[in-house]
């Protein structure tokens, strides 16, 4: 009787041990699921080449908002052209700046771990202090468009204004400034946001996708120009 | 387009003498090895060819960490690479890798030494012993260890540069092996020159040891060289842009046909086998065929690392 009575004490407690267990692991999980949900962002941005007037206001904002030093850009419009006979004269206008890939190629080669992909923003960044400025990154970025940072001397690149307007509540700078609404900002992963809508909406491209990078800044190609071969 | 400033040039020669300088120890430390297990046995530590690429070995793995580190943007922050790991960074394994080396290296270099060394400390101090003694017992682990240890440094200079799909040209299967090659063969050419320079016999059975390897190296070099840029061809496309750009004319065009081609391995071989036919090796043949080749090597590192940097994806 007393032998069975322990036994069942103990199996007792075995199984709400076990409870216990399989229902914490339960609420943790679900719990990191919820964060998971939570933080589960993609910023993305659209560059409108039609309604690009290249009036250079983007780069000229993004200098200033993120404090990047003369000599280098975080952001650059370049220009293709003139297309046509005067007076029906066109421009071609690209926008130059990190293309946010989720394929991350910078990240993978640093050595420190400095070149990092932001979890909860998909935005991909750089941690100044960790950097030692070894430049692998800036070879392994097919945009070309790293570069070190002559004040810090650390690697830099547009981060969508991740530390400075996202910070604050706000778009980014180039997305405030443009005065045409060339640029359009947003989460991928909100059904209801406006890229989601511009980009189902749109024919739209991105650049060097064969190389696996997977970029998060899509492009709406302009109609004017001459076709390339 | 000049051929040392250009828009995409990210990593300058540094880069390339930090390369030629880990390939030119690995290759060292194998010839180093197979001359004390095929040729010398115990007494390998008297030779002047075995000493030549031992001083070789960390020598250059030295002065190429050293290049590496005042390369950096911010130099007094290298501990940091070897603090923080990224395992899906070439570099960081590279950090690695030559960390073990370094290490093993070291604890061959001990058991080959053990005589002279215990000669020298006269029993004064008997942790010597006692470590050299367990050194020794592990030989077979550690020269095991060091020769793969090595042949992956040879490969990592090789694998750094075609992690990066920015460059059609540096992005290619056949560079690592390219430069594990030519890093061994400009190890055997290093222990040549160091060893004649030493003192060592030009017509020693080490001399003729080394150059009967060089010759087919020297061969499967030009095979990897051919296959390497007809592969660049034959892909079309950008690669296609960047191989035909990097050997057709121009200054490096010059480098590579010149330097890499004529110089760093046609003229070796011919020279290798005209020593082989010939009956005795003199210094002067012995100095100028390594020479040669290590030049070749040297140009072939700035070659790839500049021509390949030119032409982006
Ligand atoms: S564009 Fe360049 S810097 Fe930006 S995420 Fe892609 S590889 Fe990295
Ligand atoms: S330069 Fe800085 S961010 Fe770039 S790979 Fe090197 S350590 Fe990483
Ligand atoms: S501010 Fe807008 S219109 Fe002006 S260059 Fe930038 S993207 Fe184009």
């Amino acid at each position: 009787m007393k032998k069975e009575r322990r036994q069942f004490i103990k199996g007792a407690c075995a199984s709400a041990f076990g409870v216990a267990c399989v229902s914490g692991l339960g609420i943790a999980k679900s719990n990191a699921h919820k964060d998971k949900n939570e933080t589960n962002c993609k910023y993305a941005l659209i560059h409108d080449e039609n309604k690009c007037i290249g009036c250079d206001a983007c780069s000229v904002a993004c200098r200033e908002a993120n404090d990047v030093p003369d000599g280098v850009s975080r952001l650059e419009i370049e220009r293709e052209g003139p297309f046509g006979e005067y007076p029906n004269q066109f421009y071609r206008f690209t926008r130059k700046s990190c293309q946010q890939c989720e394929g991350k190629p910078c990240v993978n080669v640093c050595p420190t771990g400095a070149a990092y992909h932001d979890p909860s923003t998909g935005i991909v960044s750089v941690d100044e202090w960790k950097c030692v400025g070894c430049l692998y990154c800036i070879a392994a970025c097919p945009y070309q468009i790293r570069f070190i940072n002559p004040v810090t001397k650390a690697a830099d690149k547009c981060d969508f204004c991740k530390e400075t307007r996202l910070k604050e509540g706000r778009q980014p700078a180039c997305v405030e400034a443009c005065p045409t609404k060339a640029l359009t900002f947003g989460d991928l992963k909100d059904p209801h946001s406006q890229v989601v809508e511009v980009l189902k909406a749109t024919p739209n491209y991105r650049s060097k996708t064969e190389l696996g990078t997977r970029p998060k800044v899509f492009r709406i190609a302009s109609q004017e120009g001459e076709i390339k071969l | 387009m000049s051929p040392f400033h250009f828009d995409s040039l990210v990593w300058h020669w540094p880069i390339a003498i930090y390369l030629f300088l880990a390939g030119i120890s690995a290759g060292a430390i194998c010839f180093a090895v197979l001359l004390k297990h095929f040729k010398l046995g115990k007494n390998a530590y008297k030779s002047s060819f075995v000493r030549a690429a031992c001083l070789i070995a960390p020598l250059a793995v030295f002065a190429g960490l050293g290049i590496l580190v005042i390369d950096l943007t911010k130099p007094f922050d290298f501990w940091k690479i070897l603090v923080f790991y990224n395992p899906t960074s070439v570099m960081s394994i590279g950090v690695a890798v030559l960390l073990i080396y370094q290490v093993a290296l070291f604890a061959w270099l001990a058991c080959l030494f053990k005589e002279p060394i215990l000669k020298w400390c006269n029993n004064r101090w008997p942790v010597v012993d006692k470590v050299l003694n367990a050194f020794t017992k592990w030989e077979a682990t550690i020269t095991g260890l060091l020769v793969i240890l090595a042949l992956g440094l040879g490969a990592y200079t090789g694998f750094l540069l075609s992690a990066l799909t920015t460059f059609p040209m540096l992005n290619n299967p056949v560079l690592p092996l390219l430069f594990l090659i030519s890093g061994i063969s400009s190890g055997a050419a290093g222990t040549l020159l160091g060893g004649v320079l030493m003192k060592g016999n030009p017509d020693g059975k080490e001399v003729h040891f080394i150059h009967n390897i060089e010759i087919p190296l020297i061969l499967l070099e030009l095979a990897l060289l051919f296959t390497f840029f007809v592969g660049l061809i034959l892909t079309g496309g950008q690669s296609q842009a960047a191989a035909l750009n990097a050997i057709g004319e121009g200054f490096w065009g010059w480098i590579f046909w010149g330097g890499v081609v004529v110089v760093g391995l046609a003229m070796p071989l011919a020279f290798n086998l005209f020593m082989t036919a010939s009956a005795k090796r003199k210094f002067s043949y012995v100095a100028i065929t390594a020479s040669c080749s290590l030049f070749g090597v040297l140009l072939l590192r700035n070659f790839i690392l500049y021509t390949g940097q030119m032409t982006v994806a």
